[in-house]
Order: structure tokens, then sequence, then C-alpha cells
């Protein structure tokens, strides 16, 4: 479509074009073809240097043969460029980590150890438990192997970092910007990152059941509003999975249309790879979806897979940062999260007044299911959904 | 951990003049230098859980334009050793990654093949170890970029005192600019020629441009890079004399005055990096203070405004209606506090600042 012919005008272009390059130092690079950098890459690079199956160690006659010096000098140099040169203590003597140095030398160090005093005066010093969970989430996948040797990654596959921040919807989001990272392979299709961003909005139940509430779960807002666009350098990619989906970009184009605006391009979510795009890193995009629900996207980082790094190429596309949010719990057991929430109740202490599934039906319901008094049931989606 | 990058990069700064002192590129020298300062202890101090990584990360990145032009080649040697170090010493396992971008591999590429030449098979030998440990992730950018928009984009500083000296006059007169120039000239004549009384003779009257100028401007880069490389001939031989013997007697040749020339440039090239450091608008700020005194309160572009309470105290002192210390006794914020106990002020609540 549209987007691959774009795509493949670019490939026959000058191959420099595709060297990612800044456009703004720090900020963001010039629209590059993420294919073509990925092949750039690879011509320049010996498939030593990147492979992860390949656990061979260059041995020293090999140095030797390429640089073309004896194998002597190699072992005299292996003796002078030890990694053992670089430690300052003796060698039983390892020392404590933990411990900064009495009067230190480095800048960094008198940083440190001043930040260090000052949380020793405090009463309590915790740290930051979004921190805790992130650096639990990071080791999760460092290094994970595949169980069924299948999934394990292909040799030179590009691993994209996104970054999703969250709409700014409640008050709550004013001083911190929820988002998470995921990492996603160059040969998934951009609805595989469609459907690994968990928004809340797409839990949402519409509607008032406080007459059947066994009902609510049918209605989740993702199986009834399925249409999304991801909006990528000037082409619309369209989520046309199936056959209720409708093209949420028409109203902008038409409106683009009607203001004398440059005319978009439109594309199919599921057609498209991460490898055929071109894009900017660093360059924010937007993710619409519910209609409404705008989320900024960020590529921030493509690189070529490491040995290190997850292979399993079933875990992607993979959660490397997640925000934690507050669950708000039931007004009466104050113990499980929320689900149901109240109007015009008059068993409520507060007008609206959430509940938890147990104490709702226990409060507002005879044993047989009917229901008592008159109020007005919504379902709630805790924001705490996803932690 | 972004205040970090400031310390960090002073300190590898700091680890790298160090290095350029010892005027060497061996391996050795920068290992004795980095136990000397102890290095390592760069990453020790208690962080939270994923602090370590991070700042890790940091290093590596803010380590890693050393690596890079425009800095001279002694100094991305010792980049190449301090990312070596920095990788080796981390205390993450598995170690965190040193991240190189595309447009950067050539010129790495080229450095490799330089020390290669020049025989510093110390510098190829850590280089491919790196490679073969799998040390590096190809990327396309040497960092992650957020589109982090600064209302005061910060300069990028180059270290000038790790520069080569630039070479603007070679820069500016190539083969191609002398070739262009000569046909120009040559253009310029058939002009002249053309538009003159006399056929296929130039006018005599309009006689303004030397018609040799190409080989003129040719020989005069020449000369001036002959000079160049005597001068740096020169130094070098002053410099091992000067390890030798008292350099005191000096005869008044043509050598003393290309050296004070050479000394001056050296004093200018100094005071001019260190402009460079003072920002614009600190350098701005600094005439003021000479100037005018009452201007420096408009230092703080953006004023905190006092919270309500304390605005309401000000307007009814300075309205008259209560004196201060009315306002010092009031402040007891319990009933039963008396006077004499002061061991029960309210607490301050602190916090750290970078």
């Amino acid at each position: 479509m549209a987007a691959s012919s774009a795509a493949g005008c670019s490939t026959s272009s000058n191959a420099n074009d595709d060297i990612p390059t800044y456009e703004y130092i720090d900020i963001n690079t010039k629209p590059f073809h993420v294919a073509t950098f990925e092949n750039l890459w690879k011509q320049t690079l010996n498939p030593k240097y990147y492979s992860i199956r390949d656990v061979h160690q260059e041995t020293d006659e090999e140095f030797a043969e390429d640089i073309g010096i004896p194998t002597g000098t190699v072992e005299e140099l292996k003796v002078i460029c030890n990694p053992d040169t670089l430690r300052c203590h003796p060698e039983n003597q390892p020392p404590d980590t933990d411990v900064v140095p009495a009067d230190p030398g480095l800048m960094t160090l008198r940083m440190r150890k001043r930040r260090q005093d000052y949380r020793e005066t405090l009463i309590r010093a915790q740290t930051c438990r979004q921190d805790l969970y992130a650096a639990e989430l990071e080791n999760l996948a460092i290094g994970k192997k595949p169980v069924d040797p299948e999934d394990l990654l292909p040799e030179g596959e590009i691993i994209l970092s996104v970054n999703v921040l969250f709409p700014v919807i409640t008050e709550r989001f004013k001083h911190f910007k929820a988002r998470q990272n995921l990492q996603v392979l160059g040969s998934q299709k951009l609805t595989d990152l469609r459907d690994a961003i968990c928004c809340l909005s797409d839990l949402q139940v519409c509607g008032e059941f406080s007459d059947t509430p066994d009902m609510a779960p049918e209605f989740i807002s993702k199986d009834l509003f399925k249409s999304a666009f991801l909006f990528l350098e000037g082409i619309f990619y369209n989520d046309m999975r199936y056959p209720e989906c409708k093209d949420l970009s028409q109203t902008v184009r038409e409106w683009a249309e009607s203001h004398d605006m440059p005319t978009f391009q439109t594309a199919k979510m599921e057609e498209t790879t991460f490898r055929d795009l071109k894009l900017k890193v660093g360059y924010p995009y937007l993710y619409c979806h519910q209609g409404d629900c705008e989320h900024v996207v960020l590529i921030t980082d493509i690189r070529l897979a490491h040995r290190d790094d997850c292979l399993d190429l079933k875990l992607y596309p993979l959660l490397t940062y997640k925000h934690r949010m507050i669950s708000r719990r039931c007004a009466v057991c104050n113990l499980y999260i929320s689900r149901w929430m109240t109007t015009n109740d008059s068993f409520a202490p507060t007008d609206p007044c959430l509940f938890c599934d147990i104490c709702f039906r226990m409060l507002h319901y005879d044993p047989e299911g009917k229901k008592l008094g008159d109020f007005q049931a919504f379902p709630y989606v805790d924001p705490g959904a996803f932690n | 951990m972004d205040y970090f990058i400031e310390p960090v990069k002073s300190d590898c700064e700091d680890i790298l003049s160090r290095f350029q002192r010892t005027e060497s590129v061996r391996y050795e020298e920068f290992a004795a230098i980095w136990r000397k300062m102890d290095f390592p202890s760069i990453f020790y101090g208690k962080m939270a859980a994923n602090e370590m990584r991070a700042f890790s990360r940091l290093i590596l990145t803010t380590a890693y334009p050393y690596l890079l032009p425009p800095y001279n080649f002694q100094i991305r040697v010792g980049g190449l050793y301090l990312l070596y170090g920095l990788y080796y010493t981390q205390l993450v396992a598995p170690k965190e990654k040193i991240t190189i971008a595309l447009k950067d591999w050539e010129n790495i590429m080229k450095f490799q093949q330089d020390a290669m030449n020049s025989r510093h098979y110390d510098v190829c030998y850590i280089f491919r170890k790196l490679i073969s440990e799998k040390a590096f992730y190809f990327a396309a950018m040497p960092k992650h970029l957020y589109f982090h928009v600064k209302r005061k984009p910060k300069r990028q500083e180059v270290c000038e005192e790790f520069r080569d000296r630039p070479a603007r006059v070679k820069e500016l007169i190539t083969t191609e600019t002398l070739e262009e120039i000569m046909n120009v000239q040559e253009h310029y004549e058939k002009v002249k020629a053309a538009v003159s009384t006399t056929p296929g003779q130039p006018d005599p009257a309009v006689n303004l441009i030397n018609k040799h100028l190409g080989p003129m401007v040719q020989s005069t880069v020449m000369e001036y890079q002959n000079w160049l490389d005597e001068v740096a001939v020169r130094k070098n031989e002053s410099g091992d004399a000067a390890a030798a013997a008292d350099p005191g007697e000096g005869t008044s040749t043509q050598g003393d005055s290309s050296r004070r020339a050479e000394l001056l440039a050296s004093i200018k090239s100094k005071s001019y990096g260190h402009l460079v450091e003072a920002s614009k608008s600190r350098r701005h700020r600094q005439v003021e203070l000479d100037t005018s005194g009452p201007e420096i309160k408009q230092e703080s572009t953006r004023k905190t405004i006092p919270c309500l309470q304390t605005r309401t105290m000000k307007n009814l002192i300075s309205k008259g209606k209560v004196k201060e210390e009315v306002m010092e006794c009031t402040r007891h914020w319990r009933l039963s506090v008396t006077e004499q106990d002061k061991s029960l002020k309210r607490r301050v609540k602190k916090r750290f600042k970078y």
C-alpha cells in the first residue's frame, strides 16, 4: 500500500540517508528506514561480533595472525592488558562496595557520599517502590533462554525500545509521567505492539448494571470497539483485523483536507512490520484507540540483539518498565480492590462510593440475587488493574 | 540520575588529562593512573535496586564520546582504555554494554586501523578483547532518546585541551579549490581579452589581479605548512632537550621568535578556552556585575512565589497591623508547649540538594 511504496522509495535512495544522525542534538534523529539501517550494520560488521549463539572466544593465535605479530608478543600483551591490572585492592581482600571510601578524590563519589550522609539522617529512608519493581522486571528478562530451542531469536534480529506514555486523565498524573517501556522485534507487526499496550480504557465497561450485575463483564470496550491507529511519520496505520473495525483516522484526514493541509497516507497496521517503517528515533508519535484515548509513543532506541538480551521469541513484545499505580480499595472491607461504583445509594456513606465485588453483592442484593433498594451501579476499573 | 552527569564528566576528564600529561599511549601508564586514582571506587556506595545499572549505563555513555573525534589520537586511546576499565569494573551482572552508533563505527574502525599501522598493539588488543567479549551494542544512537526538550538547551561542550590544533588553512585550500581558482582566473583572462579593444590581447589598463594567483596561493600554503611542521619538530626536540638539560641558554635566533609566537598562541588558545567554558548568559552577567549593582537582583529568571501564609504575614507586617515580635510569639503550635521548651520545635522537612 501507500506505506510500502514510501518505504520502497527510501531503499532505492542514497544509503547514507539511512545512517541515523541527529536532527536536534540529544533530542531526536532524522527519519531513516529501519531495514536499511539494519542492513548497513550487518554489512559493516563481522557476523561474529553480534552473533547470539556464538560462544567462541577469540584465541590469541587468531589475533596474532590477524595483526601479523608473533604469538609471544600476544602473550606479553595479554599479561599487560589483563583486566586484573584495573584492580585497586589486593586480590583476596575485596572492599565493601556499599561503603564510599572516606575522603574520596572523585567528584562523583563526593556527591554520592553527600547524598548518602543525608539519607542517614532521615528517620526512614525508603527506596522508591517504582524502582524496586522496575529492577525486578529488568532482572526477569535479562539473559533469558527459551525452553524450546525453536523459539530462539533469529540471528541478527533488531530490537526496538518503545516508550508509551499514558494520557493525562486525572489530577494524579500531574507530577509524573506514567509510562510503559516495551521492547519489540523488527520482524513483529505493529499490531503486536498494539496488543501489548495495556491501557485502562480498553477495560472500561459502559452502562448501568444494577439490575443485572452478572452481565457486566460481557461488555468490555476492548471487544466492542476494536479500531485503533498509530500515526508515524505522516502515515496512519489503521488496525483493520476485524470486520467491525473502522478507520479512526478518517475524521482527522478529512479535517486536514478541508484546511489545506497536505494529505496523509494510510496503511494497515497488521500488514506492516517495524522493519518496513521509516521513522525518527526519539520523536513523539501518536497511538489512538477507543476513539479518543491518545498515547504518545516514542521509539527510543534501535539496536541489534545481543547475547545477554532475552532470547525467547515468544516473550516479545517484552515489558521492561511499567508504572505502578495506587489501587482504590472497597469502602466496606478496605481489603479488596474496588470493582463497583454506586450513585444515589442509600446504603453507601458517600456518593459515589466504591465497593469490591463481594461486599457489593452482600450489601445490595438478597441471597436470591434480587436488587434491594434504589441505586445505580457502574462497573469500576481500578487504575492498578495492570500492576 | 541526571545529576551525576556533571561530576562523572569531570572525573573522566580528570583521568584523561592526567593521561595526556604522560604523553604516551601505553596501557601501563593508563593503568597506573587508574590505580592511583582508585577509579573503580566510582561504582561504590549504597544504591537503590536499579540505580546501579542506570549509573553504569550513564557512565558508559558519558565516557563514550572520548573515543571519537574531534579529540586527538591520544585522548581517544585514553577513552578506549577508560571504557575498557569501566566495563570490567562495573558491579552489575550481566555487565551493562557500551552503545556504539552506526555513524561512529566508521570512525572507530579508522581509529583502530591507525593504531594498527602505528603498531600500538595494546590498543588493538583491548579493542579486540572488548569485541570478542561482546561488550558492545550496535545501535542507532549512542543513547536512548526521549525527546527531552529543554528550555535552555545545553551546549555540547568539547574539552578544548583534548583537541588537535585545527588545520584551518589546510581545510580551506585544497587541491580542488586551487583548481577552481585557476579555472576562474583563466576564464577571467579570456573575458578580458574578449572585451578589450585590441583583439586577442587583454587591455593593459585592466590589470587588477596577479596573473599567477593560483601558484602563488599554493606556494604560500606550502610554505606555511612547512613552517608548522618545522615548529612541531622543534617543539619535540626542545621537549627532549628540556628533559635532558636545563633549557635556559638560548641564543636569539629565528627559533626563539617562533617559540615565542607559539607561546603566545598557546596563551591565546588557553584564554580562549576559558571563554568558551563560560556560557553566554554568564558572560553577560559578569559584565552586568561590573557595571551596575542593583541589576543583580534580576538574576533569577524564575521567581518563586512565597506561600499564602508568608504573603499574608508580610502584608500584615508592612501595613503595621501586627508587629514582628507578636508574630514570633504566636508561632507555637501546641498550646501545651512552654516558652522554655525549645526542643519541641516543629520539625523542618529536609530536602537533599544536589
